[in-house]
Formats: structure tokens, C-alpha cells, sequence
């Protein structure tokens, strides 16, 4: 009778992958991001674990930093430190700055080889 | 692996803890919703206190934000991998040990 | 039973735990190839928004970022050695894994830390069952296969096949004891000191002492 989605201590599975495959770029900035907002007391570990527990269903389908990263919006959001509308807006400003023409300077550009 | 659990603790005992390094204690069977840090697979199990940890604000209530005081006393308890898993492969003497805190734990042969 | 500690573990796949050892401080990719994907966008998006506000600065970010990356998985290796080569460290550290720690200058902030001694009757291994709880001051970022399902499902009940999964073979009378650091709580296993080091400088000995074997998935070995 489970009622935590993360507490899989027990259940049958199948072999470890041994290899450690690392963090892509992004994962280790939204590791010391979500590091960051602990240490100043924004947040703490428990919320955290609590917020990703709370994805429910969800859990399971999801990759590790894709897990950390909705608790941390879960999180940041029930404090009010920005509604889902900004969080919104400021994505869709993040995605638009990939359609950047070339002759442009755009700090993401440098980040994105193609 | 020596038959006593007895370890020094780590650090400063809580002032009052109800159990004492080597006392025979059973995991609560409870499944309250929310936040908990006490996994499935050993509620119910009885194992041994390895060590006192200290006292700690409350995971549980830190969780919602709110500041887990009073602190709460967490212990490390021993269990026998027999006693948790029917059907254990390895050997007898295999163990496993884990964090439980004071208000997920009874004395052993008192069930809740 | 065979003499020296180094036999003690049969190794299945040596060739396999030389690859973890390199793999352990592998540089990193500066960039990610093609476009962000959505979490990626969600992560800078809040970032962003906090740094806007006054809340954080870039630059605490990257500091932390290259704390994880340039000192942090250091660190634990070289509490070991201290520990292999200083008897009354070892006890200090044993006794108050996090006050040792501190001794070295690897400050562990919030956690607690105890250290598991790996003895001829007995071999530690860690996990954490509900997340991916990790000294992460002391080994740096856990390593994927530390935070899988599979790892953090199977190890609390079949250990000794998922430490066959990397080379790692007990005897039955070797206790395999399982930490779930599921609390406030964080470990780090006290590997036993394989024989033929003797007179290695700490700097030598925290070679052999890889994040695996902290972890207590493998066991340390000489260079071949």
C-alpha cells in the first residue's frame, strides 16, 4: 500500500547499469541552482523530496533531473516567488531566443552547436 | 558481526529517548498520507537500536514548512535482511540498517 | 579462506571497475548538443526570475557548479586516506564522521556523516531507497546509476547479486550490511586497505579510493 511514488525500496527490477553516463550541462546548472536556493533558506531538502513526491503518477516516467527540477518550480511557486504565468512567460522568452537570426548575439546561442 | 548492536553513539543523545543502543523494537505498520522518511518495506519489521543519532526537527512537518520543532529523536536501527525479506537470498547474518525516528518505532512484542 | 585482504573479494569484471575508476573525474561537457528541452528551459526559466528579483546572483550558481565539479568529489577519497594511514583519525572519524570531515576542510554544512568501516566479516554498501540521498560534499554529484530504480529498489534486497552487477563477489560469512540513508544521515564506507600499499603517500592512496568504492560497490584495488 504505497503511497509515496519514490519508495521502491523492495520492488523487483532489473539490472543496474553500472556505467555512470554523468550530467549533460544543463543538469549540473540545475543542480547548483536548486543547491543555491537551499542554501539561502528558500527552501529545504524535506519540501523538496515532499514536492517531487507529490508528482504522483508522473514519477515513475520521469528522468532525475526532470523530477528535481518540477519540485523545485513546485516548490518556489507555493512560496510565491514567481506564479506559473511568469514562470510561463519567461520560458516562452527562453525558447524565443533559439529563433534568434544568426547576425544576432545571444547568450543561449554560444550554448546550442548545431 | 559481533551479537552485541552496541555502538557508541555519534552525537549528543537527545536528553529523553525512550530507547537505548541494543533495545528490540518493531517499525510501526502505519500508512499515514504525506511526507514520510520511514520506508514501506520495513513497517512492521522488528530489528535492534544500532545507534541514537540525536534529536532532529520533524522531516514530516519540514516538509509543509512548518519548523518540525519539537525535535524529534532518530535512531539507527539493525535488522536482520531475513526478517525483512521472505525468501531473503543471501546468508543469515546478511543486515540491513537505516534511520527510523522515535514515533515510528514500539518496543518489540507491543504492536500498534 | 584465502590471506590477504586484497583476495578477499573475487573480482568478476576487472576490466569493468578500471573503467568506473577513470570515469570518476571525467570532464564534463561544457555544452549540451541541440536545443534545450523543456526542463532545461523550466530550470534557467526560474533561475532567470530569482536572479531578476535579487534572490541569487549567476554567479553563485557557477560557484556552486564548479564546487560540485572541481572539489567535492575529492574530498572523500582523501578523509579515507587521512584514515588509512592515521589510526586515531580513523576513530575520530568513525566516531563523528562529520567533525573529521571538518578537520580536512570538507565542511559538510547540514549533513550528518556517518563513516561504515569495511572489516574483513563485514562490507558496507549504501543507497537511498526514497531519492538520492549522497554525501555530496564528500563524492561530489551521485552517479546515475547510484539514483536508478533499479539500484535503489534492488540493492536493499538482493544486494550481493546487485554487487555482482559490478564486480564484486562475498563469501557468504562476509556480513554484506545495507545502509538506506533514508533520513539525516549521510555515508561514506571505510574501505579495508588492500595489501601492497604500504608507504603510499595519502595523495597515492586516495587514487585507489574511487566514488565506487565509498559507495561500497566495488572494493579498492591496485593500478594494474
Amino acid at each position: 500500500m504505497k503511497t509515496i511514488p519514490s519508495d521502491i525500496g523492495g520492488e523487483p527490477a532489473g539490472p543496474v547499469d553500472t556505467i555512470d553516463h554523468g550530467m549533460r550541462h544543463w543538469e549540473r546548472q540545475a543542480n547548483a541552482f536548486r543547491s543555491v536556493v537551499q542554501l539561502k533558506k528558500i527552501t529545504c531538502t524535506d519540501e523538496l523530496r515532499r514536492a517531487a513526491e507529490e508528482l504522483g503518477g508522473r514519477y515513475k516516467d520521469m528522468h532525475y533531473f526532470e523530477i528535481t527540477t518540477s519540485a523545485v518550480r513546485k516548490v518556489l511557486i507555493e512560496k510565491g516567488m514567481f506564479t506559473e504565468q511568469q514562470l510561463q512567460a519567461k520560458m516562452a522568452e527562453i525558447r524565443a531566443r533559439f529563433n534568434v537570426p544568426d547576425e544576432i548575439e545571444s547568450p543561449l546561442k554560444t550554448a546550442v552547436k548545431k | 558481526m559481533s551479537g552485541s548492536a552496541s555502538l557508541k553513539s555519534t552525537y549528543t543523545p537527545a536528553p529523553e529517548h525512550r530507547f537505548k543502543v541494543g533495545d528490540k523494537v518493531v517499525v510501526k505498520t502505519a500508512h499515514p498520507p504525506g511526507h514520510r522518511r520511514t520506508p514501506e518495506y520495513i513497517r512492521g519489521k522488528q530489528g535492534v537500536i544500532e545507534r541514537i543519532c540525536g534529536a532532529y526537527p520533524n522531516p514530516e512537518e519540514l516538509a509543509y514548512g512548518f519548523d518540525g520543532k519539537p525535535e524529534r529523536v532518530l535512531y539507527r536501527v539493525r535488522f536482520f535482511q531475513t526478517h525483512v525479506w521472505t525468501g531473503y537470498a543471501g546468508p543469515a547474518n546478511d543486515i540491513i540498517e537505516m534511520e527510523i525516528y522515535e514515533h515510528w518505532l514500539d518496543p518489540a512484542g507491543v504492536q500498534s | 579462506m584465502s590471506g590477504t585482504p586484497h583476495d578477499h573479494y573475487a573480482r568478476g569484471h576487472d576490466d569493468q571497475a578500471h573503467d568506473h575508476d577513470h570515469d570518476d573525474h571525467k570532464p564534463v561537457n561544457e555544452h549540451d548538443d541541440g536545443p534545450p528541452g523543456e526542463y532545461e528551459i523550466m530550470s534557467r526559466a526560474m533561475q532567470e526570475l530569482l536572479e531578476q528579483k535579487g534572490i541569487i546572483t549567476a554567479e553563485q550558481v557557477t560557484k556552486r557548479m564548479e564546487l560540485f565539479d572541481e572539489e567535492f568529489p575529492y574530498h572523500g577519497g582523501q578523509v579515507v586516506a587521512r584514515a588509512w594511514v592515521d589510526p586515531a583519525f580513523k576513530q575520530r572519524l568513525l566516531a563523528d564522521g562529520r567533525a573529521a570531515c571538518a578537520e580536512m576542510g570538507a565542511m559538510l554544512e547540514a549533513e550528518r556523516l556517518i563513516a561504515v568501516e569495511n572489516t574483513p566479516q563485514v562490507h558496507n554498501v549504501i543507497v537511498c531507497t526514497l531519492c538520492s540521498c549522497y554525501p555530496r560534499a564528500l563524492l561530489g554529484m551521485p552517479p546515475t546509476w547510484y539514483k536508478s530504480r533499479n539500484y535503489r529498489s534492488r540493492v536493499v534486497f538482493e544486494p550481493r547479486s546487485v554487487l555482482r552487477e559490478f564486480g564484486t563477489v562475498l563469501p557468504d560469512n562476509v556480513t554484506v550490511r545495507v545502509h538506506d540513508s533514508n533520513a539525516d544521515m549521510r555515508y561514506l564506507v571505510v574501505p579495508m586497505r588492500p595489501a601492497g600499499t604500504e608507504g603510499w603517500s595519502e595523495e597515492k592512496l586516495a587514487g585507489i579510493l574511487s566514488r565506487d568504492t565509498l559507495v561500497g560497490v566495488t572494493v579498492p584495488h591496485l593500478p594494474a
